[in-house]
Formats: C-alpha cells, structure tokens, sequence
C-alpha cells in the first residue's frame, strides 16, 4: 500500500488515494444491492419520510438540468434527428452508472450507461491516469460501452467531488455517418468490427470540458459527414457541460451526504414504482414469442468466404413474471454470425427497455429501477452475447427490434388478458432508413443517413379500433419524422417526390393496423457518383413479431425499390411522377413508367450506384391487426376503399368478405346480403381447408425428422438446438430423440 | 395609489387594453397623466361585445366616467382575446381546400409525426397516448399538383442552386384541383409547394390561377399562399401556419370587427388593435392575423419591455402567475426573446411567438396526494370557482392560502366575495394532511414550498436552458397570485432585483396597452458564407440581403400605410437567421441597424451571431471553421402609438402613514405561525419600505413579504423585495 500512495503523490493526475476507485465502487453497489435485494441495501426511504418536500425538490432540480440540457443543446445540432426527431437523449448517473434522470428522447439508452462506467472502473481508468472533473468520454463500442452501434454515439462527462467520481452526465445522439466500408449510420455487409466504421471504446477526448484538438481530425478523417459530426458532438458536449454544472450546484445545496443518500432512494423508490406496475399489469405465466430476420450475403462477400452465405436469425424470448418483476429469457436464439447484426448485452438491453419503459416507468422517476426489475438472459456464444470478441455490431437495430417487440407485446397481451383494453395493441417497431456516399462534380465528398422512416410508424390495431397512421415510435417518445425539405438538402442530388401514406400497407383484421408510409426519391444530376445503401431495419420479408393479434394478419414487412434507368421526363411532363411504391409498381405494370433495371428488395440491398433519373422508393412503418378479418364492420370495409386508405376491392372482397359496388358518383355502395353470403362462404372455405391437428403434426414431424428444409432454415434450427432449453421444447414437442440434429443444407 | 385617482376632465387622451382570457376580462385605462384604473368583467365567449362593455364601464366607473365618455377621449384601443384558439380547440372555422405539391397529399393526416404535442414527459412516455390532432382539413379536400422547386443542400452550392426549377407547374392539375375544391363547397384555398420559402413563384403562379378560376364563377373566395403566411423553411409547420390562417384568421377577424363596433357605437373614431405572438399590435385589416394567436401573454411580456424601458432594465424575467397557469417569459437587451416555432393546441407552427414556458399550476389548480401519497398540483383548475373556499369541489393552491392565513377570506375581490376560511381548512386536512400524517398547517406550508420550488426551478430552468445567469436579472412577479408567492418562487435565486407592480392583476392588458404598432416580415433563404469567402462573394450576400430589407420596408410601408398609417413616421429593426454551416437550427442575430453595403457589413454581421451565440452555449460548441449559414432575413416595422406613461412621485419618508395600517394577522408561514403586519396598498406612497412579516392587501392581490425581508416603493410605485 505504502508503494501504491508514494506512486500516486508522484503522479498529479492520479486520483487522491482517500476516496474509493471506481471499482470499489461498483462493487460496494453490487454487494449491497445483491446482499439485500435492495438498490445499494436501501430497505427505508429515509429522506423521503423524513422530509418529503425536500426529497421531492432535490429531485426536481436534478430532472430539471437534464431536460433543460436537452431543451438547450439539441439546436447545436446538424442532423435532422437530434434536433427534429427524438434521436438523442441526455441523462444523469451515479458514479456506477446507474441512471438518475434522463431527458426526452430515446430513454431505452439509459439500461446501458452502467457498460462503459463499469468498464472504465474494471480497467482503473480512475487510477491510471485518473478521472478528472470536466473530463470528456467518448464511446461508441458495443463491447466495452455497451453501444447498440456505432451509428450511436456516447458522450460521458464525469462529476468529480474532493477527487470521488460522483455523478456522470452522459449525452447520446444518432449520427448521420460514422466511417464504415458501407457509408451511413448501418454498416450493413460488415464481417466484424474491424468493418463497423468509427469505433471507440471508453477513451479520453478532452478535458474541462473542452474537446481536445486532436478529437476534432478524428471526426474529419475516419467519417464522411466531418461537419454534422462534429456540431453533433458539440451538442452532447454542450448539454453534458449543462448537467455538470447544474450537479455541482444541486450538491452544494444539498450537500455531499445528501447527496449519497438521496439517490440510492431515489432509485429505489423507482423500483418498487416499478414491481408494483408490474405485479397490477402482468397476469402470471410465460409469454413466449418468435420472430426472424434474413441476412442475404451469399454471392456478395466473394472476398471474405467465411461470411458468404445467408443467415435465417431467430430471435426467441419469453417474458415472465415473477416476485422481483419480470424475467426475459432469450434462450433459442440463433448464434452469432459473420454479419453485420450481432448484438452485444448492451445492445440487447437498449431493445428490451424500449417497451419496459413505455409499460413500467411512465408514473415514476424514470431511473435504474427499472433495470433492477427486469432480470435479462442472454445466452452466451448467442446473437445477443457473442462469445467472440471482434463480432461486427454494425447493425444490430435489425433483429434486436424483434426483442423489444415481443416484450412489449406479451405486456400488451397481458394487460389485454386483465382488462386494461385501452392499454392493448399490436405491438411492431416495423422501421427504415436509407444512406450512402456521393462525389460531387467538383470533387466534393459527402456522406448521408435518412432516417425519417426510423423517427415514426403507425401503430397497430387496438383491440376495440383500428390503429392510426405515424403516431408513435417503439424506441423513441417522440415520434417525429422530420421535414422533407430538412432532409432533402442534406443529400445534394435526391429529390422527393413523394412521402404519404402507402394505401394497403398494414395488417388486416377486425381492426386494422395504422398505415405505413413510402416515400419516392429522384436523383437528378447524381455528379462523378453517388451510391445508396438500405439497412433495411424493418426486419426483411420475413415474419417480424407483430403476427397480428386474435386472428388478424401481421404489418407487411418494410422494401424497397430500385427504378433504374427511366423515361421519368415524359412522366414528369404529364405531371404523373409515382407518388409511392404501390402507384410505382402499377406504373410500371401499366406501362407509363418505362424502367430498364427494376428490383424489389426485401432484404438490405449492396450499394446502388444512381443516374439521372433513377429512382429509389422505399416503404416502412406499417402495423399488425387485431381479429379475424370476417369480423370488421362492412362499413368500415366500404370506408377504406373510398378513402383510399385500402382501395383494392378483389383484396377486400377476399379478405372480409365484403361485397360493394361503385355507384354513379364513384362512391363505393355496399351489398350487404351479398356479404353475408360471401363470408358464409369463406368461413367455410376455411373448415373445408383445415385439418385434424394430429395430423398436421405427423406430417410437419416428418419434414423436421427429414430435416426437409431449406438450407437456411436448418442452419437456424441447428443453431437453435445448441442452446437446451430449446432443445428441450423442440424435441419434445415433435416426440424426437434429445440428441436430434438438423443437417447443414 | 394611481389606480384610485380620479381623472380630469378634458385632459387629453386616453389608452384602454383589454386582456379578455379564459375568466375574466380585465381592462386597462390609461389617463394622460399616466396613471389608470382596472376594470373587471367575465368573459362571455359567445359575446365579446357584452364582456368589452362591461369591462370598460367598470374600469370608466371607478374614476366616475361613463364608457361614452371614455371612448371619446380614447386615442387607442387594444384588445387581446381567445377567438383564435377556441376556433381552432372547437374545429368551428371555415371549409378549407388545399393545393399541395404531388407526393405530399397526406401531410395534413400524418403532421410528421408529431402525435405528443403538449404533453409532460410522463405522458409522452407512455405512448398508448399519442395520438394526432383534428385535422382543420378534410383529407379528400387535399389535392397533388405537380411541380418541384430545389432548396440547395448544406454543403453549398456544389448542386442545383436554391430555386431551381425541377419540375414545371402544372397548370391544367392546378385548374383541375381548383374547380375540385369549388364543387367540394371549400371556402377557402390554401397553396403549400416544397421550398416557397426559397421561390414562391409556383405558388403565386397556381394562386392567380385559382383566383382567375374563382373569379369566372363570381365567386369570392380566398386563395393563400404557404410563401405569404410564413415564408419559412420546414413545410410541416408552414402548413400549420397556413392552415391557421385559413381555418381561423377571417372568421376571428369577424368577430374582433364586432368588438371594434362596440367601441364605435360607444363613441370610439379610430381602429381596434390586437396583439401579435412576437409582441406587436396591429389592427383587424392585418392580413396574417393567425398570428394574433396568444395575444393574452404577450401583453404581459410587452408591460414587462415597457417597464425595462422606465426602469432601464436590460434583462428581465417574467413570472405570471394566475388563476390556471404559470408562464414565464424573458427580456433579454430589453428585447423579447422569440421563438422560431409554436406548439398550439396540438399543432407547431411557423409561427414566430415570444419564448413563454408555462406550467399548468395556477392560484386555482387542484391540489391533491395519489396512492403512493405523492403530492401533485394541477393540471385541473378551478378557474373561476377559485376553490373549495368558494364555489368549487376540491382543495386548489388558494384555498391553501386561505387556510393559512395569507389571503383574507373577507377581503378577496376588496370583499365582494367572502370566502369560507373553514372549509379551507377541512380540505386541507382531508386530502393531504391525513394522507401523509402531518399536522393540517405543516401539510400546508409544505405544500405551498412544493409549488414555490417547482415554479422556482421553472425560472432557474428557463433562465439555464437558454444559457444566461439569474444575476443578470430583474425578476418581475404579476398575474393575481403571482404577488402571493413572489417570496417562494424567488427564494434561493439570486437576482439583480426583484419587483412587482401595484396593478399585477392587470398587468396582461396593461401590457397591451404598451404594445407598439409593429409588423414583422421574414423572408427565408439559403445563404452560404464559407471561411476564405471572396470579397466578391460576401458582397454578393451584402447585396441580397440590401435588396430584401428595402423590399421589405416597401411592403410594410404599403401595407400599414393601408391600415392608416403615415409610412413617414416608420422606423426599422433588422435582423437575420443564421448558423454554422451544417447546423439545422438557426439563431435569431438582431442587427444594429440596416445597413449592409459590402464584405465589412457581412463580418460585422458574423460577429453579432457569433456574440449572440456564446451568450447561450459553452465555448467547446462554437464553430466558426464551418462557416456560417443565413437562413431567413426579417424586418421589424414600427409606427408611432400612444403609449401609457409611468408617473415619477414624489418620494415620502421610508415610514408608512399610519392610515395605511390595517391589522395583524397570524399567518402559519413555513414551520409556525408568525403575526403579519396587514397594509392597505392604497394608502402606501412612494418612498415607503414595508418590511416584513407584513401583507400588503388589495383588491386584485396580495403581496407577502416574510419576516426579514422587506418592499421598497419607488418613484413609479414599483415594489421593490429585497
């Protein structure tokens, strides 16, 4: 000991030997609070009984400067999403990391703060070469930090007190270009993340709050939006600097020991806010879920051989209630791959959290409580918890969504299953989001993110009403997509022509889901390049989670469309541009839209390099249904097609039964014995198709036993059995022996 | 006190304000001496002519005039009202059709999103309760009209230039759309095309077209363009604006012309006014008249400039607290700080308003303790019922200050309303002391320091957020109840001063009895200054923003020349929009005069936004190797009005005179009782210090002043706390 204080009285920058490490810390807090089953062993709130008003004023304050320094920083900005959307989020912490209070914006970050502080404290960051105040972190590694990808971007700013870490405030962001292979916040195609662009674990940028210079070439050489980068960075800066200064005031109010206690009770508090929502929520037993994502790289990674093949991802959860709130167990899950969508805990979390918020914390403090109450399994060597370090977690956002929405989906089945109906609905995070690189035609470099298709979807059907158009987002608060004409000028030759609703794109069912959008961007003019890539974040065409609710039919998946080569001018000139991927598609159907090279993709698509008069159109957003089809009110039927909401009639006609005519003005007129006699007939269709459940199963039994599938099914089902506790449900459920194996292909 | 003064006869003109909110109008009336008298009515929505009428004879009355009388002598007129949003809250405005650039006719439908607009943050995260606002318009009455105009890109012109044309109007789909909308039975046609901000020429080409189709069927219907309401960027909230104006102005504009024909047939001969959201007054024929929107608070803010101006006060904060809300609002270089963007009633516009936060916590909010015995206030208000002590069902802040002795029950109103202390008391006991096991007074002073911290940290947040120091403020303290709780709100924030006014009841429409004439015009653009900019280009710019501030002076000198003004006697305020190239929010850079001859006009420009930006952020967030961006470039035009006058007293002895003694009072303040000294604000004169525990008593307020503390009266009878 005598050896280690002689070191640090030689090294200024060390911190002073009194004070606990961030270590000690962090193992203080985990003792109590296991030891006890109490945040920190906190079994009284003894502030809050002796004194309620001032407890409740101390936390005002802290709240306050978080929401003030969001208010305040976001106009720094340079990207639509900080500043229009909800795509930041500022918070504070304790010097574990856990969360105090957190601003508006994306709060499901806030299960991920304690990554980068307990990783700095396990490698004495606080030792060598020392925490100081005003010192300023940055991070984007989901290993070390915790980071969901490297598109987000952390700023940590630690609050120092007689040299003890007391307090951290913590900005966020979503960057618009973060200097990837595969230009934009996603870089889709990594292998590992060597290929994930700017990735930085726990590291020092700058002091006294104050980036250092060094930081600033950074920005300008590994990304290719140097300028939005680096006001964004500002910004998490300029609202960190915020909080610091509003903690030191509130600690010199209050005082140091007031401090200490007083947020040890206020998140426990929390907590119990939190168990009790759960327990008058949450009817006993395990809601499980399933949902699937295709990563396409076969025929794509020539270069690298190890990751030329597809990948079906299965993410499986069950969410279970029990007496600490509520257990997620992901056992199932597929392993980690050579692709760009493996997660890490922290990742994982950020996904979970969305929903948990949302259903449990909106009538508290919204702190680490919640995070106490939820107790997470991610199986080692799974997608969700690689057991290799170097994974790419470029775009986890892809399958980790799924995660979020079968959580959030088995609370809304429970809170249908208690009675809470005006709090059930479909529950889908159903988004997208396109970017890329461009060189302008005198030389000049650019990089680009649109994520407006990210900043807001509709939200599925109720189960008493239909859901509603772009009114929420399951990772954000505030839905917000953005102006166009903001959006527009940050991507020199795209040009809208059209971001509406998609008529048709939703689940159906007695209630209908909210519409999705699509929007149609025109390059005009596109100089020496410009390429374009879609992380395609809405899951791919396979089944996400949002399988519809009691019968009714899921959100159809996010696409896209690439139009190129085109006679747009002589469309243009009859004023007839497609507005959306459906009048697209039917342009080119009809003939009036002329395309030489016209693809749909329903998985992410390798760089697009556009001409003049290419066309890009993309759709997103769109939402499950609740009940049998048969069953929606004819009239509602009717509603749809003259609204043009869903203005197909042979699909309606087939899907509810419903049989209408246009009358004179053009009006939809509905024949309703007709539709009487029609649904009879397709309620019939149905018997008349169904079969003895025991002999489905000894049919399907026979495709498993042969392994029958195709070759990315049984690498799915492979990876799946690796983990016991499906295998246990597998085998079991199909009568096979335990050790039972799909063949590769 | 002034209020109680009589006036003279024939002495001249007179100034009335009214501030007709959602209880009470209040009336202001101005006598040349300067003083003024308040008169009270309750608002009657569904006729504004009787509310007006009775007002001004309650306030003419007090100084034993008739409103004849006092409408002959009045050189101006100022009436702040409601119309607007209660237009737009109940969905009664006109059949709106809208011409919109194909591809975007869902706009209206999906508002970008914004489905949370006026929520807390608990509510807005728990998203099971986001849902979208009324449409103003009928989405089958939204029509595509082909054309597209470029905006530029944020890397500067190393694309199409701003302006450009990609794709022709076209001009049958317009006709088309139009003759659509007439059979439709629109009332009104509104035109949003990408980008008018930057060239409104489709716009204003699809608009003459629409008109000449209008015309041919001898119709009169009006057709307003996106580039004309708010010639702004973001074609999500310029839709607002234009819906606003569209769905509500004409119809609003109605009504206020009936109030104007009351004051008329009462003898008035000149011209209503009202309040504009960015603080100027203009009168009915004003053609953006949506954007009188909150005229009631931007009357106070206006009093609030007026008494920085008096007073030379640089920099004030504003605190109004009333019967169902606190707003606080600042003054900053003894100008009203601006906002670039409104939430209204569930809608954002682009609407430049004055920065205002606001709490739903007023004197008359419901105070009451949840199952896990937490305490809240509000956002339920008992409005005009006050509380329990009166007339309504539960506990509300006043009927805490009741209880404990603060407000008298016998003098509320100057005792033409008795309240019943009592009951007060009960409830107290009921709903919170119970509850939380505390005794009924400890329960009450602790609830009132809960409401005194959080309207506390509401000023220190409003204050912080924007990046200013508090001792660069004087706090100033109105609205009924914001007297009563000055002491609290103010408790552990240091400021350069304190005050409040004799008249804070008033002190909205006495506000809009300050207000100057002004228009304010926006043009938006895309103007890049690189770092290493050629002189020839900065004199470029130079000369672009030359051309559009003398366009502008143009427009305002034909418009309000229109509305009877002299242009002769217009003055200007300049200013533009600007930022660090690559940032998407612009700041509001005030200019010192309009002059902009060349490259050093552009530096010195530079260096305004550059002082004004580190006036609210750290320095690690500046950024002038970027370059910086102009976005919009505005012009303030003000005509000469009558304003009100503070008169300067004669200073009295620090003493008060004994007449001005009422009584002692026991009042529970804080942990225990402590007998107040009760003074009459009448009888107190300038010069005076009351010093505490003291009350000072009036009809319209009361002023606390806790032990160790004490109020100055200045010359202007300004109450100084200190």
């Amino acid at each position: 000991m005598a050896t280690i204080e002689k070191e640090v009285l030689n090294q200024p920058n060390l911190k002073a030997i009194t004070a606990p490490t961030l270590a000690e810390a962090v193992e203080k807090r985990d003792r109590l609070t296991e030891s006890t089953g109490n945040y920190y062993g906190v079994k009284e709130l003894s502030l809050k009984k002796a004194d309620p008003i001032r407890y409740e004023r101390f936390y005002s304050k802290l709240h306050s400067a978080v929401l003030a320094a969001r208010e305040s920083a976001r106009y720094v900005a340079a990207s639509p999403g900080s500043r229009e959307m909800g795509e930041c989020l500022w918070g504070v912490t304790t010097a574990e990391g856990d969360t105090l209070a957190l601003s508006l914006g994306f709060l499901s970050h806030t299960a991920i703060f304690p990554t980068a502080v307990r990783y700095m404290a396990a490698n004495n960051y606080d030792v060598n070469d020392g925490i100081e105040d005003g010192d300023v972190y940055g991070v984007s590694d989901g290993l070390t930090g915790g980071v969901p990808h490297p598109g987000d971007f952390y700023s940590f700013v630690p609050i120092v007190i007689e040299g003890e870490v007391v307090a951290w405030a913590v900005g966020i962001n979503h960057l618009m270009e973060n200097g990837a292979p595969v230009a934009g916040s996603w870089a889709t195609f990594s292998v590992d993340t060597f290929m994930d662009g700017l990735v930085v674990p726990p590291m020092r940028t700058g002091r006294k709050l104050q980036q250092e210079s060094w930081w600033k070439a950074i920005w300008e050489r590994r990304t290719r939006a140097a300028t939005m980068n680096i006001l964004d960075d500002k910004m998490r800066l300029a609202g960190c600097a915020m909080i610091h200064e509003a903690t030191h005031k509130l600690i010199d109010e209050f005082g140091i020991d007031y401090y200490k206690t007083a947020i040890r009770e206020v998140i426990e508090e929390s907590r119990r806010r939190v168990l009790d929502n759960m327990k008058s929520t949450m009817v006993p037993g395990t809601y499980t879920g399933a949902a699937f994502r295709m990563a396409q790289y076969k025929g794509l990674q020539t270069i690298w051989s190890h990751a030329d093949k597809n990948t079906l991802i299965h993410i499986r959860a069950s969410v279970e209630p029990n007496e600490n709130g509520l257990k997620i167990d992901t056992e199932g899950t597929s392993r980690w791959g050579h692709h760009a969508y493996n997660a890490t805990p922290g990742a994982s979390d950020a996904a979970v959290f969305l929903g948990m918020i949302n259903s449990f914390s909106h009538n508290t403090k919204v702190t680490a409580g919640i995070e106490l109450a939820v107790q997470r399994h991610y199986p080692k060597g799974s997608i969700l918890n690689p057991d290799n370090e170097f994974t790419s977690n470029a775009n986890p956002w892809a399958q980790t969504v799924t995660l979020n929405n079968i959580g959030f989906g088995a609370v809304s089945r429970a809170m249908f299953s208690f009675g809470y109906l005006e709090e059930a609905f479909c529950v889908d995070g159903n988004w997208g989001a396109w970017q890329g690189q461009g060189t302008a035609e005198d030389g000049t470099a650019y990089g680009f993110t649109n994520f407006e298709w990210l900043g807001g979807s509709s939200r599925g059907a109720w189960c008493f009403k239909d859901g509603e158009p772009l009114v929420w987002a399951a990772w954000s608060q505030m839905a917000t997509i953005g102006d166009a004409e903001e959006f527009e000028s940050t991507v020199p030759p795209m040009f809208y022509l059209g971001r509406k609703l998609l008529p048709g794109y939703f689940g159906a069912g007695k209630y209908r889901g909210g519409p999705g959008e699509s929007a149609v961007h025109w390059c005009v003019e596109p100089g020496q390049h410009i390429g374009i890539t879609r992380p395609n974040g809405g899951l791919s065409s396979t089944t996400s989670v949002a399988l519809g609710m009691n019968g009714a039919y899921p959100g159809p998946s996010s696409f896209m469309i690439s139009a190129r080569g085109t006679n747009l001018d002589e469309v243009n000139a009859k004023g007839l541009a497609p507005r959306d991927a459906r009048e697209m598609l039917e342009m080119t159907d009809s003939g009036l839209l002329k395309v030489d090279d016209l693809k749909v993709w329903k998985t992410d698509c390798p760089e697009l390099s556009m001409e003049h008069n290419d066309l890009f159109v993309d759709a997103a957003g769109s939402s499950g249904g609740w009940g049998d089809p048969l069953d929606r009110d004819p009239m509602a039927v009717i509603e749809d097609l003259d609204s043009g909401t869903c203005p197909d009639y042979d699909f309606v006609n087939e899907m509810h039964g419903v049989v209408a005519s246009k009358n004179t003005l053009g009006n939809w007129v509905l024949d309703t014995a007709a539709t009487e006699v029609k649904r009879i007939a397709l309620r019939q269709g149905r018997l008349d198709e169904s079969v003895d459940v025991k002999d489905w199963w000894t049919k399907e039994r026979e495709i498993v036993q042969n392994a029958a599938f195709f070759p990315e099914v049984g690498l799915m089902y492979n990876e799946s059995l690796s983990f016991d506790k499906f295998r246990d449900e597998f085998t079991s459920f199909w009568n096979l022996p335990h050790e039972f194996n799909v063949l590769e292909g | 006190m002034s209020t109680t003064a009589p006036a003279e006869a024939d002495t001249g003109d007179l100034i009335l304000a009214l501030d007709a909110g959602g209880t009470m109008t209040d009336a202001i009336l101005v006598k040349p001496d300067g003083t003024f008298t308040v008169g009270k009515s309750i608002s009657r929505k569904e006729d504004q002519q009787k509310s007006y009428r009775d007002s001004v004879a309650d306030a003419a009355q007090s100084i034993g005039l008739s409103s004849e009388d006092v409408h002959k002598r009045l050189a101006a007129d100022v009436y702040c009202g409601t119309g607007m949003l209660n237009t737009i809250l109940t969905g009664d405005g006109r059949k709106v059709g809208l011409l919109v650039t194909r591809g975007f006719e869902d706009l209206t439908v999906m508002e970008g999103g914004l489905s949370y607009l006026g929520q807390s943050q608990a509510e807005s995260l728990h998203q099971q309760l986001h849902k979208h606002t009324r449409p103003l318009v009928e989405p089958k009455n939204v029509l595509g009209v082909s054309e597209r105009i470029g905006g530029g890109c944020y890397l500067g012109e190393i694309h199409l230039p701003a302006g450009h044309v990609l794709i022709p109007l076209n001009e049958e789909q317009v006709k088309v759309g139009t003759k659509k909308l007439l059979d439709e039975g629109c009332e009104v046609i509104g035109i949003l095309f990408l980008y008018s901000f930057v060239d409104p020429r489709h716009e204003h080409q699809a608009k003459a077209i629409a008109e000449k189709i209008i015309e041919d069927k001898g119709l009169e219907i009006p057709v307003v363009c996106s580039a004309d309401v708010a010639p702004v960027a973001k074609e999500n909230s310029r839709l607002k604006s234009l819906l606003f104006q569209c769905f509500a102005a004409e119809q609003v504009r109605a009504s206020l012309l009936n109030v104007e024909k009351a004051a008329r047939e009462l003898g008035f001969d000149g011209r209503l006014l009202t309040l504009l959201s960015y603080g100027g007054a203009v009168n009915m024929d004003y053609t953006r008249l949506y954007e009188t929107m909150i005229s009631g608070p931007v009357g106070g803010l206006i009093g609030a400039q007026f008494l920085g101006n008096v007073l030379d006060l640089d920099n004030i904060v504003t605190a109004d607290m009333g019967g169902t809300s606190f707003d606080v609002g600042l003054i900053i270089d003894k100008r009203i700080g601006i906002a670039k963007s409104a939430d209204i009633a569930g809608h954002r516009l682009a609407l430049p308003m004055v920065e205002l936060d606001s709490a739903g916590q007023g004197a008359g909010s419901v105070v009451w303790v949840d199952e896990y015995k937490r305490l809240h206030v509000g956002p339920e208000s008992a409005g005009a019922a006050v509380g329990i002590c009166l007339n309504y069902d539960r506990l509300t802040v006043t009927d805490i200050n009741v209880a404990l002795g603060y407000v008298d029950p016998d003098y509320f109103l100057g005792g033409q309303v008795k309240l019943n202390k009592e009951i007060a008391l009960k409830a107290l006991k009921e709903t919170v002391a119970d509850p939380l096991g505390l005794d009924v007074y400890e329960a009450g002073a602790g609830l009132l320091q809960i409401i005194n911290t959080e309207m506390n940290d509401l000023l220190r947040t409003m204050i912080a957020s924007k990046g200013y120091d508090t001792h660069d403020f004087t706090m100033l303290y109105y609205g009924g109840a914001g007297p009563v709780h000055m002491y609290g709100f103010a408790e552990g924030i240091e400021f350069k001063d304190v005050i409040t006014i004799p008249w804070a009841a008033g002190f909205s429409a006495f506000g809009a009895a300050c207000a100057e004439y002004m228009h304010r015009y926006d043009r938006g653009t895309r103007a890049l200054i690189p770092n290493q900019s050629s002189d020839e280009h900065l004199a470029k710019i130079a000369k672009d923003i030359h051309t559009t501030w003398r366009e502008m002076e143009h427009e305002a000198s034909t418009q309000m020349k229109a509305e009877g003004i002299d242009p002769d006697t217009l003055t200007f305020r300049y200013g533009v929009s600007a930022r660090y190239m690559g940032q998407i929010e612009s700041f509001n850079t005030a200019l010192e005069n309009g002059v902009m001859d060349g490259p050093n006009d552009i530096q010195t420009m530079i260096a305004a936004f550059e002082t004004m930006y580190s006036k609210v952020y750290p320095e690690g967030a500046k950024f002038g190797s970027a370059g910086y961006s102009l976005t919009d470039i505005h012009l303030e035009a003000i005509a000469d009005k009558p304003q009100p006058k503070l008169l300067r007293h004669d200073l009295s002895s620090s003493e008060a005179n004994a007449s001005a003694f009422v009584e002692k009072r026991d009042v529970y303040h804080k942990d225990g009782w402590i007998s107040f000294d009760v003074w009459e604000m009448g009888e107190l004169k300038a010069g005076n210090t009351v010093k505490g525990p003291s009350i000072i008593r009036d009809p319209m307020t009361t002023v606390v002043i806790p032990p160790n503390k004490e109020m100055y009266i200045d010359e202007y009878l300004i109450l100084h706390y200190s």
